[in-house]
């Protein structure tokens, strides 16, 4: 599902003294199955810019081009939408309501029409897939939960939609590493699997680099940087501008390339963790066979 | 739909006018005196002379008067009901309208004139005092003046403070209800199509977890204000005092005058 912005502006409360511009005239496309990493500091607009692609917010200038649905200030969006982007706001777990599980995760697909069997079936899978068995869970009430749990939960509650387009705001928020790590892997997954086109709004540029494809970086409510992620950790002097920082594996290599000859250095164009620590070894076993 | 831009009561909007840096204890007080006011005037002077004065303290506060009648949304309904009831009830004077036992006679026009106008002259003063006045100012006003009745064994100081932490969570809880909607509608709740009782079954997804974010803040706040000691008024000292200065000064020398003015014209 590929999706442009078109100079989009938004502007909150419009009419009041709170009236207050978040977004001002973004540009940019997103093509269909891309894993697009957004970043940007607190109050950049990443949230206000997600909100239109399911048409919960409307551009006050400009439009979003969603898959085949054009909306701009006046378009009546349609229902079928929300089903296709699938939306996760920041803590999703504040959503939960119903009594058990089961019953949460099957609630946007019977929004959708699906009959009760269907929508439990839907429930189930989506489940399984955020790594929650469903029998074990699915009679179980949300509040319950660990914090990490109904999070997986809420998120289950949004692929069960089978959504097209998968949009994240922060799912990773107020986690324990071992945690953010295991549901940002099952995210991967799912993205691959379905062939997803997935937004991941996130503040740590680890997370951004270890599964984006595209970036894309936001200040002030405008785009600031766009591109892959390797062009984009380049500019270290402009993020740094922005108040961002390079991944600490990018950060790492820039020092170590510093430290040795030009002709011994490592490839400044690596960026995961793990290709990182790949290349180091790959280095470190040559200079032992050399040596031996 | 969006609650956060047509609510405007309890709604600080930070200006920096006349209205804005008077007590609020003299704010709280000559709000009580202009209830007094509006229910003393009986005839189209006085009536008169408030609507003026009211324009007055409207444009002292530097709120937009637009903002003001859009904030006042809610209490629409019940000022035309008002209106309504008395131009049926109110019998007396000359018949303007006559079919069959209907009629709307002079004393019901009068009536239900002079009614919304009180009505809508108590809710804008409201109104335009918790926009110009931070809930933690109208509170401490308030402890204040209310302060003598400690003698009496009422718990001012409690009152106090659950009035500031209610007033202190409005735009909290305005906020949460508007993002659980928003997450509900990504789910496919539509909230705006459909018969009543569809309509009315979709406040359960966003009515169970507001009150759950609700008692989990409630305990949060508990746990904090526990943890640094809290223990309620006795003895407790204040980081900011309130200040009489010339303005109020001046709104005393206004309500004296508004109160002259009024015994004169009445009738
Ligand atoms: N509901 C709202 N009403 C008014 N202003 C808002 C609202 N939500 C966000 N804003 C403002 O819009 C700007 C962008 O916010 P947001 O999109 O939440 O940024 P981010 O998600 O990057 O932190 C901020 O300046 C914020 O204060
Ligand atoms: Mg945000």
């Amino acid at each position: 599902m590929q999706i442009t912005f078109e100079n989009v502006s938004y502007r909150y409360a419009v009419g009041t003294p709170f009236e207050k511009a978040a977004l001002h005239g973004l540009s940019f496309t997103i093509p269909s199955g891309a894993y697009v990493g957004i970043i940007g500091q607190t109050g950049s607009g990443k949230s206000t810019m997600i909100q239109h692609l399911n048409g919960l917010i409307k551009p006050t200038e400009g439009s979003v081009q969603v898959g085949t649905w054009r909306i701009s200030a006046d378009t009546k969006v349609p229902a079928q939408m929300r089903k296709e982007v699938g939306l996760v706001f920041q803590y999703p777990e504040h959503q939960l309501f119903e009594e058990t599980v089961a019953k949460d995760v099957s609630f946007g697909p019977l929004n959708f029409g699906a009959t009760p069997e269907e929508a439990l079936e839907l429930g189930r899978t989506a489940l399984d897939l955020v790594g929650l068995p469903f029998e074990e869970f699915k009679d179980r009430s949300p509040f319950q939960l660990s914090g990490g749990q109904m999070r997986r939960v809420a998120i289950a509650g949004v692929l069960a939609m089978q959504p097209k387009a998968l949009v994240l705001d922060e799912p990773t928020a107020g986690l324990d590493p071992a945690g953010r790590r295991e549901i940002l892997d099952n995210i991967y997954q799912i993205h691959q699997e379905r062939q997803l086109t997935t937004l991941l709004v996130t503040h740590s540029m680890e997370e951004a680099a270890r599964y984006a494809d595209l970036l894309l970086v936001m200040a002030d409510g405008k785009v600031a940087m766009m591109g892959e992620p390797a062009d984009v950790f380049a500019q270290s002097e402009r993020l740094r501008e922005l108040s961002l920082d390079v991944p600490a594996s990018v950060d790492f290599l820039t020092k170590l390339n510093e430290q040795l000859p030009p002709d011994k250095q490592l490839p400044a164009s690596l960026y995961r963790e793990e290709e990182v620590l790949k290349a180091l070894l790959q280095r470190l076993t040559q200079r032992r066979e050399a040596s031996l | 739909m969006n609650f956060l831009q047509n609510f405007a009561i309890g709604q600080y909007v930070p200006r920096d006018s006349f209205v804005h840096r008077l007590d609020p204890r003299s704010k709280l007080l000559f709000l009580l005196f202009f209830t007094l006011l509006v229910f003393w005037a009986n005839n189209w002077f006085s009536y008169g002379l408030l609507l003026c004065f009211l324009f007055m303290v409207t444009a002292a506060s530097r709120i937009p008067g637009v903002y003001l009648l859009r904030g006042l949304k809610p209490v629409w309904f019940m000022l035309v009901i008002t209106v309504i009831l008395h131009l049926l009830i109110t019998k007396g004077g000359a018949v303007y309208v006559q079919w069959g036992w209907f009629s709307i006679e002079q004393a019901g026009v009068q009536q239900a004139i002079y009614m919304a106008f009180r009505l809508g002259a108590l809710v804008t003063m409201g109104a335009l005092l918790t926009l110009t006045t931070t809930p933690m100012d109208l509170t401490d006003g308030l402890e204040r003046l209310l302060a003598p009745l400690k003698r009496f064994n009422v718990p001012v100081h409690e009152l106090a403070l659950m009035l500031s932490i209610a007033m202190r969570f409005i735009p909290t809880l305005l906020e949460e209800t508007d993002k659980i909607i928003k997450a509900q509608k990504a789910r496919g709740v539509d909230f705006e199509t459909g018969p009543l009782i569809q309509r009315a079954k979709h406040m359960i997804p966003i009515v169970i977890p507001l009150f759950v974010g609700a008692f989990r803040r409630a305990e949060e706040l508990a746990l904090a204000m526990e943890a640094r000691g809290y223990r309620g008024g006795e003895g407790r000292t204040r980081l900011r005092q309130l200040h009489l200065s010339w303005r109020d000064t001046l709104l005393a020398g206004i309500a004296i005058l508004l109160g002259v003015l009024m015994g004169w014209w009445r009738e």
